[in-house]
């Protein structure tokens, strides 16, 4: 009776957690007429004209390459000014670390809008509105705090005795960094850097304030709810899981890292 | 999170060996901690000067000449009554998914640690995760879809109950539940998998002696297995109120703020005020430099908290 009603719950919470996105990816291949029935319909002859229209709309088009140029030069700067301050903050103790490490975190409480709305003023200004360039500099703000907070402890995990040993061999601070610590840290310095992709991939908010016409995808994909009068529900769908895919093609390297992370941190 | 350093290692024993050594370390540290800072300051002062600026100003994205106007927009505001709308909007936004995300998380990762074992546990544990990980904008039209009155799989057994339809979008009494179901959908569903993980890092005895004391199991989390994750459960709320805060990309391809401004969460209004409707770019900045302030008072108060009850 107990072993029962366990596998009833666990069957219940697999199918309200997946079902949402299962039968989105159905309904990405349904014509519209197999979408708009009273009786959900379960069997139907596939198509795949709702992404042919996706992915031909120039819109998408360009949102999917400006996403990826500025969700990867900003992951990229958040990476290489992130990973060496994060080395810095994990392994020494000087009088101003927790200071340093609340003024990261306090970045995290700028609320988004408040951020967006002066940096309109300002990029208007400068004639860099509606630019990559404006975006990529706007998202490092999020990059380079994110990466710091997740790389701390990925370094704190290196043994201080090898990195001792090593300065005692002769080795300098630097060729420590390069060859002791950041290859132990690897691991888990991946799976930070999926997290902070993760966060700038998913943005809506600061993207649609400072863009009129170069949108990144999750714009695109907002708007999408606006076009015309009858709802285009197979399209929906279809770009719903076409901006989707990139953070869920990592999430096997994120459960790793959420493990990892929490063996770590295990007494 | 923030694992406390030992400080005994570093600085006393082994560093003494050379004073030149300590020397270029502290110059490396700085050298590797002082761009990322200069670009973080760099970056996050002048926005946060900058809307103050405009705050007092009124500025507007359509005229190009602007003047001081002094608390003109505040006082504005103060009769407001949608501004007061979002605020409660907001307030209740962040209680509920707040609420709701900690304590599914905590029921769902007490179960599956009691009732799963094995290899189960880790593929369910990867389908928890997998909600958090879709964009805002796609997990809000994933359940747009689901919601629709007509057409939703959510109202299809309404429909074959032979009742009508629930409008749970345009409804204003229950749209901004529908929302938060969606939020403590990928939040609470993630959350439950760093409980479990918690769960499984605590050291088994404490557990074995309340069972051996023939407790029953909600007895053994709730005097003791919860009580030690208070610290970690505490800063788990935490960083939860803090990114509840971020709830405009999931309301916005969700309702939009609507029905009428029954959604209409604060950053919304900021953002229809700013930029969609009028472009009062200075109204929206008074709106922001008080949300700012409240928020990050509210925030640097709660964590001096948090690191209390951590203790």
């Amino acid at each position: 009776m107990r072993r029962l009603s366990t596998s009833l719950t666990i069957t219940l919470l697999l199918f309200v957690t997946l079902f949402p996105v299962l039968w989105t990816f159905l309904g990405s291949f349904k014509t519209l007429k197999d979408i708009v029935t009273p009786v959900p319909v379960l069997f139907f002859t596939p198509t795949l004209a709702n992404y042919a229209v996706v992915l031909s709309t120039p819109a998408v088009q360009l949102g999917l390459m400006n996403s990826v140029i500025v969700v990867g030069c900003s992951v990229g700067i958040g990476m290489l000014f992130g990973i060496p301050a994060a080395h810095a903050l994990a392994r020494d103790v000087f009088r101003l670390r927790d200071k340093v490490m609340f003024y990261v975190l306090s970045l995290r409480f700028l609320p988004p809008v408040a951020i967006a709305i002066p940096f309109v003023a300002l990029y208007l200004d400068l004639g860099i509105h509606d630019t990559r360039g404006s975006l990529i500099l706007t998202y490092c703000l999020t990059t380079i705090s994110t990466m710091i907070w997740l790389g701390v402890p990925a370094f704190e995990q290196v043994p201080r005795d090898i990195e001792e040993a090593a300065s005692l061999e002769g080795c300098s601070e630097f060729q420590i960094f390069c060859k002791i610590s950041l290859p132990i840290a690897l691991p888990s310095l991946i799976g930070a850097v999926l997290f902070t992709f993760v966060i700038v991939w998913n943005e809506l908010l600061i993207a649609l304030s400072l863009t009129s016409q170069n949108f990144t995808l999750p714009v695109v994909a907002a708007t999408f709810t606006t076009m015309g009068m009858e709802v285009p529900w197979g399209i929906i769908n279809a770009s719903s899981i076409v901006l989707a895919i990139p953070p869920l093609l990592f999430i096997g390297l994120i459960m790793q890292f959420v493990n990892r992370f929490f063996r770590i941190h295990t007494p | 999170m923030s694992a406390v350093p030992e400080p005994a290692l570093g600085e006393s024993g082994r560093n003494r060996h050379s004073g030149r050594r300590l020397s270029s370390r502290r110059r490396f540290t700085a050298l590797a901690l002082a761009p990322a800072l200069v670009m973080l300051v760099a970056l996050s002062l002048p926005p946060t000067i900058g809307v103050i600026g405009l705050a007092f100003r009124n500025a507007s994205l359509l005229s190009p000449t602007s003047r001081w106007i002094g608390f003109g927009n505040f006082v504005l505001l103060w009769g407001d009554r949608r501004f007061f709308n979002s605020l409660e909007v907001s307030i209740i936004w962040e209680i509920v998914t707040v609420s709701g995300t900690m304590i599914l998380a905590i029921l769902l990762g007490i179960l599956i640690f009691e009732r799963v074992r094995g290899g189960l546990r880790d593929i369910i544990c990867l389908a928890l995760i997998l909600p958090i990980l879709i964009p805002r904008v796609s997990a809000g039209l994933i359940w747009r879809f689901m919601y629709s009155p007509l057409m939703g799989v959510v109202n299809y057994p309404f429909q074959l109950a032979g009742l009508q339809p629930i409008e749970f979008l345009s409804r204003p009494s229950l749209a901004l539940y529908a929302v938060a179901i969606v939020d403590v959908w990928q939040w609470g569903l993630f959350f439950a998998v760093i409980v479990l993980k918690l769960l499984e890092s605590l050291p088994a005895g404490p557990l074995e002696a309340a069972r051996l004391d023939r407790a029953a199991s909600w007895e053994v989390h709730w005097f003791v297995s919860l009580p030690m994750l208070r610290p970690p459960l505490v800063t788990m709320a935490f960083i939860k109120a803090i990114e509840s805060l971020r709830s405009f990309d999931l309301i916005y391809a969700m309702t939009g703020g609507g029905p009428g401004i029954a959604t209409e969460t604060l950053d919304l209004y900021v953002y229809q005020r700013g930029f969609a409707m009028s472009g009062q770019i200075s109204y929206a900045a008074a709106m922001s430099v008080l949300l700012l302030v409240v928020s990050t008072l509210a925030f640097s108060v709660l964590w001096k908290l948090t690191q209390l009850w951590s203790r």
